[in-house]
Parts: C-alpha cells; sequence; structure tokens
C-alpha cells in the first residue's frame, strides 16, 4: 500500500501495524495547558490524537489551534472538522490554515445538533455535509483545487477520514452507507464507541462482504466505562449509542469502587476480541475526560510500544 | 401552506396598549387553515384584546376585519376604507401579508400578532409539520418524495447522521428522521440502490443565501 | 426536571388574579345557547308546565349548538355575562 500523505497514521497502516489513536477535548478557556497535559499523559501510546471540534456543541477551544498545540509538541495531530459551524468558504479555509502548519490528518463530521450544546438558540450551517466534506478535502488534495475550481496553491496533504457508527438506525444501511463514504474519499474510518460487539462483527462482515475493509482503514472506537452510572446515561441517553444489558449489569454487579477497573477490563477484553475481527486495522480509544487511562489500555492490550516509522 | 402561531396576548397588547384605535387584521387563506390567522381568529383576539383593556383599564377602540388574502392587491379593494380608520393594524397574517399591507397603508403602523413559522401540512386536524424551506432547487425526486433540507435537523444531503435512533432524530425522540423516511420509501419504491449515490455539493444560491428571490413572468404582467 | 415542572406550575399560579370579595347579595348572571331542537324545547316545555328557573339566566336560542363559535362565547363576557351555559 502506498502513501498519499506524510501522515504518521496513514504510514503505520500502509506498514500494516494496528494503528491506535485517542482523542483530546479542547478546554472550555484558553488556557494551551489544558491541552499539552493531556496529550503529555498519552504520546507515546498513540500514533496520533484525535481533537473534537466543539463536541455535544459546547462552545470550546477551536480545533485548529489545538492541533496546532500538538503539531508544536512534535505530535501527530487528526484535525476534526464538523459541518455544523462553518461554511464552505471556511471549511476550506481552515484546512489550509491546518495545512500551513502541516497537520496531516482530518476527519470529516456533521457534528451533534447545536441544540445540545450551550448556543442551542445559534444557527447551524451545514451548507455541506459530512461526506461532501470528505470529497471536499479530497479534491483540494488530490485534484489542487477548490470546490470554486480555481488552483490551490500547496494544496494540503492531509490523510482523510470519517466516522462510522454502525449502531445507528436504519441498521441495513449501514454498510452501504459505509460504502457510500469510501466512494466519497474516506481512507480512514474511526467507528462510534462499540460496545454491543456482535452488532459491531455483523457489520464488519457486511464490510468485508463488499470488500470496504480493504480500501478503507477501519479503526474500531472504544470508551471506557468509569461506573454504572455512565454506561446506564450511554445506553439511554447518547443518540445511537448501543449498549447491551450485560455490560451494564457487569458493572452494576461490581462494588462501586472498582467499577472504574471493572470498566477499564471490559475495554481491554473488546480490544482483544476485535483484534481478532479480520478488517480491523486499529484501535480508537476515547477515554473522555479519563486520558490517564489511555496508556494502561494500551498496554494491556498488547498495543504497547508503538512502532517506530 | 404557510402556518403560523399567534404571539402571546401579553407580547400583543405591549405592542398596541398606548393606541387609541386598532383594528385586528384577518387574512383568510394558510393562516386561517392553521386557525391563528383567519378573519375568525381576528374576531377572536379582538374580543380578548378588549377584555384585556377592560381589566387594565386602558380605553382603546379594538375592531377586526380581514380579507380573503394580504398578499395580493385585488382583495383590498373593499378594505381599504375599513384600514383608513385605525391608528395602527395589527395583521395576524404571516410575514408576508404584514409586510404587503404596510406597503400598502403608507405611514400607518402595522403590527405583526403572529410569529409565522413555516411552510408544512395539515397532517391530521391541530397538526402541522413543516415539509418545505424553498430551497429554490428542489430534489424530491432523488430522495423518494421526502424533504432532507426542512425535515432533517442538519439538513443533511447524504444521511442519515450517526444520530438517527429507531427512526427518530437525536434531536427530539418524537420527531421521525427524515433519512429513515427516505430509506424507507426507497425502499417502497425498489430503488435502495440509488441511496448509494452521492448527492452534489447544494447550490444554496437559489435559496435565502442569495439574497431576496423573485420571478418575473413577463407574459403575465400587464 | 420534576422539581423544574413544579416550579413552573407555581410560577404561573402567582400570576392568577386573585378573586375579589364577593357581596352576599351577589348573583351571577349566566347567559344559556339551547338548541332549538332540545334544550331549548324543554326550556319550552319547562314553561308550559309552569315551572320556573331562575331570573339570572338569559337564553338564546340557536338552530344547532354546533352553530356556537368562541366568538359568541367570548363577546358575552365581554358584555358583562358571568357564566355561559350551552345545551344541545
Amino acid at each position: 500500500m502506498s502513501v498519499k500523505t506524510p501522515s504518521k497514521l496513514e504510514m503505520i497502516l500502509s506498514k500494516g501495524h494496528l494503528a491506535v489513536t485517542s482523542e483530546c477535548g479542547p478546554p472550555r478557556g484558553s488556557d494551551p495547558e489544558a491541552i499539552t497535559k493531556k496529550a503529555e499523559l498519552i504520546k507515546d501510546y498513540v500514533d496520533a490524537i484525535n481533537i473534537t471540534d466543539n463536541q455535544t456543541s459546547m462552545t470550546r477551544m477551536c480545533s485548529l489551534a489545538a492541533c496546532i498545540r500538538l503539531k508544536q509538541m512534535g505530535l501527530e495531530p487528526v484535525l476534526q472538522m464538523v459541518t455544523r459551524d462553518r461554511n464552505r468558504i471556511a471549511l476550506q479555509s481552515d484546512i489550509l490554515g491546518a495545512a500551513s502548519f502541516d497537520i496531516n490528518n482530518i476527519l470529516c463530521l456533521s457534528g451533534d445538533h447545536q441544540s445540545f450544546g450551550d448556543c442551542a438558540k445559534g444557527q447551524n450551517v451545514h451548507d455541506i455535509d459530512s461526506m461532501q466534506l470528505i470529497q471536499t478535502v479530497r479534491r483540494m488534495r488530490d485534484d489542487g483545487k477548490f470546490l470554486g475550481g480555481d488552483d490551490i496553491a500547496r494544496p494540503p496533504r492531509m490523510f482523510v477520514g470519517a466516522a462510522a457508527n454502525p449502531f445507528a438506525d436504519p441498521f441495513e444501511i449501514r454498510v452501504p452507507r459505509l460504502a457510500k463514504k469510501v466512494n466519497a474519499g474516506a481512507e480512514f474510518i474511526q467507528t462510534q464507541c462499540i460496545y454491543n460487539l456482535d452488532k459491531f462483527e455483523e457489520w464488519m462482515k457486511g464490510v468485508r462482504d463488499r470488500g470496504l475493509h480493504e480500501k478503507v482503514a477501519i479503526l474500531a472506537g472504544l470508551t471506557p466505562m468509569k461506573s454504572a452510572g455512565m454506561a446506564k446515561y450511554m445506553k439511554n441517553r447518547v443518540p445511537g449509542m448501543d449498549v447491551p444489558d450485560a455490560i451494564v449489569k457487569r458493572l452494576s454487579d461490581t462494588p462501586k469502587e472498582k467499577q472504574a477497573d471493572e470498566g477499564i477490563k471490559i475495554c481491554v477484553e473488546s480490544i482483544q476480541r476485535l483484534k481478532e475481527v479480520p478488517g480491523v486495522k486499529g484501535f480508537h480509544i476515547m477515554a473522555i475526560e479519563w486520558e490517564e487511562k489511555v496508556p494502561e489500555i494500551v498496554e494491556k492490550a498488547g498495543l504497547y510500544p508503538r512502532p517506530e516509522v | 401552506m404557510i402556518v403560523g402561531d399567534q404571539k402571546p396576548l401579553e407580547e400583543i397588547w405591549e405592542m398596541i396598549k398606548n393606541q387609541k384605535k386598532v383594528l385586528v387584521f384577518g387574512c383568510n387563506t394558510c393562516v386561517a387553515v392553521c386557525h391563528t390567522g383567519g378573519n375568525k381568529e381576528a374576531e377572536i383576539l379582538g374580543s380578548m384584546l378588549r377584555m384585556k383593556a377592560k381589566q387594565e383599564g386602558v380605553d382603546i377602540d379594538i375592531k377586526d376585519s380581514g380579507i380573503e388574502r394580504q398578499c395580493e392587491h385585488e382583495f383590498y379593494e373593499k378594505a381599504m376604507e375599513t384600514l383608513e380608520w385605525p391608528d395602527v393594524v395589527l395583521s395576524i397574517a404571516c410575514g408576508v401579508g404584514v409586510q404587503f399591507t404596510a406597503e400598502k397603508l403608507g405611514n400607518k403602523p402595522v403590527l405583526p400578532g403572529l410569529n409565522t413559522t413555516f411552510m408544512g401540512s395539515v397532517d391530521s386536524p391541530g397538526l402541522f409539520t413543516e415539509k418545505c424551506q424553498g430551497c429554490g432547487q428542489c430534489i424530491l425526486a432523488e430522495t423518494g418524495g421526502i424533504c432532507p433540507v426542512s425535515r432533517c435537523a442538519k439538513r443533511v444531503m447524504n444521511g442519515p447522521c450517526g444520530g438517527s435512533t429507531k427512526g427518530k432524530c437525536e434531536i427530539n425522540k418524537e420527531l421521525d428522521c427524515a433519512w429513515q423516511l427516505i430509506v424507507d420509501r426507497l425502499k417502497a419504491l425498489g430503488r435502495l440502490d440509488d441511496y448509494e449515490k452521492l448527492a452534489p455539493i447544494k447550490d444554496w444560491s437559489n435559496e435565502r443565501s442569495g439574497g431576496p428571490r423573485k420571478i418575473v413572468r413577463e407574459d403575465l404582467q400587464v | 426536571m420534576g422539581e423544574q415542572a413544579v416550579a413552573v406550575k407555581e410560577d404561573v399560579i402567582s400570576t392568577v388574579e386573585k378573586p375579589g370579595e364577593i357581596p352576599p347579595e351577589w348573583e351571577p348572571k349566566i347567559l344559556a345557547f339551547a338548541c332549538h331542537y332540545c334544550a331549548f324545547a324543554a326550556a319550552d316545555l319547562a314553561g308550559v308546565m309552569r315551572l320556573s328557573y331562575p331570573m339570572n339566566v338569559k337564553i338564546i336560542r340557536l338552530p344547532c349548538t354546533g352553530k356556537l363559535d368562541h366568538y359568541h362565547i367570548l363577546r358575552a363576557f365581554e358584555r358583562g355575562v358571568d357564566g355561559v351555559f350551552v345545551a344541545g
């Protein structure tokens, strides 16, 4: 597999290693240490770090600035970009800004609806959707052209990713939807948090049946549960999340002080099982406000040390 | 049709309380169908405001009237005399009617009694839902007759987003996911293969973004 | 959620007008809308039978109470009626 960009993530995948990525949410303030400290905790255990873009529509430090901080630390950021807040001018402009700092990975998303966040009375943009953002970045990179058709001087060189939620409805179009993203130009996929492994494996079978696993690198998304309460919340309140009763029960049956450890254990077991699923090319570990646990998960899952490329 | 929602009585009262002669002016087409701005609603609102004025001990003369449509010249002909009388007109038409009445009346204030909400259908008595946003470039042929621009909270052209759960939208469990409906409809039409066609990046220049729109039909102009 | 709902309810209640003192002699003025074919016929029959009903009720005959509109009831209140009775 030849590489098309200077992305370290792409390089690792092309060499056949299981990739490990994680994510950091920028702070609700301007303190750069909020990002750099989180990054310090995990940097030796992951290949690239996603920076979320105003996740759950809560206003935060911008993803691009936080990515630049990571870049300055010599790390590999994945710029998450949602189509909720920017029109096509701003999206292309920010892509160029990121490219000027040699940020080489982008994850194209539509973003949570603004009603979940602190600006519920604001407008959303959605000039283009996530699928079209993938196309936009690919066009900018491969053709060196803006959407308007003009040439770009020094086009961005980004490895283009997208999200996939194998658990959202309708299930019958979950595989076709991935095919559509691949067709749009997605090169890697980071999935929604996986708790229902059976359903994920069923989805992966559908993915393999269409040969999509050979066209796109699928990184399985995992979020360790801190408590039974979190499991219940994820199950009942987070849209598009599939948490089986067995997981909730397992955590509920664990004494409160040991639930966090049990959550880590579940996460590690999941990785062990998913490693065996053909077509899974790596893991995206989203330890929400629990970044310090990422090294432990990576080590216990046998994914440490990370390869040098 | 255009659906409107009557403003709270208090808000309307604040707008008119310092006036002497107020005409509540109904529009008997779209907003009459949704029972908020028709001539009957003008009678009701007029009565409510008269009672409010009495309660507050304020002396205002409040009358009501209405025409068939506040967005066309012809319908005003017989109403111009009535419209002479008040100091202000409280129009309970949609925003189009309010503006058109204001243009007709020159320097007389015309106030809105409704919040114009959307273009929609009467799904069942008392239930109105949005169906179109007038984007100026209809894509219903591609989406099985269900509009993602008006019916998807993120107006995604290649949906559904990851928030679609059990056929409902992430923002509200009562709200159908437009893309679930599209997928269901494509399936019913035997066209599920079309789902994988990428929707082209939309030209929004025919929509609000392109500035106020107008259509000229020279063959109809006199 | 529950607490918030209760708070809103109390807030609404606090804005509702307190009822004034009712003088002992006071009687409400009642307006009755009666259908020609049933309720009004009954009132008629009561008259024939020399049954009396209170003086503070005035009856308006309608061909059918289906004709009754919001506006008729509101106009009654506007003009000082205290209660409206619809029978049909």
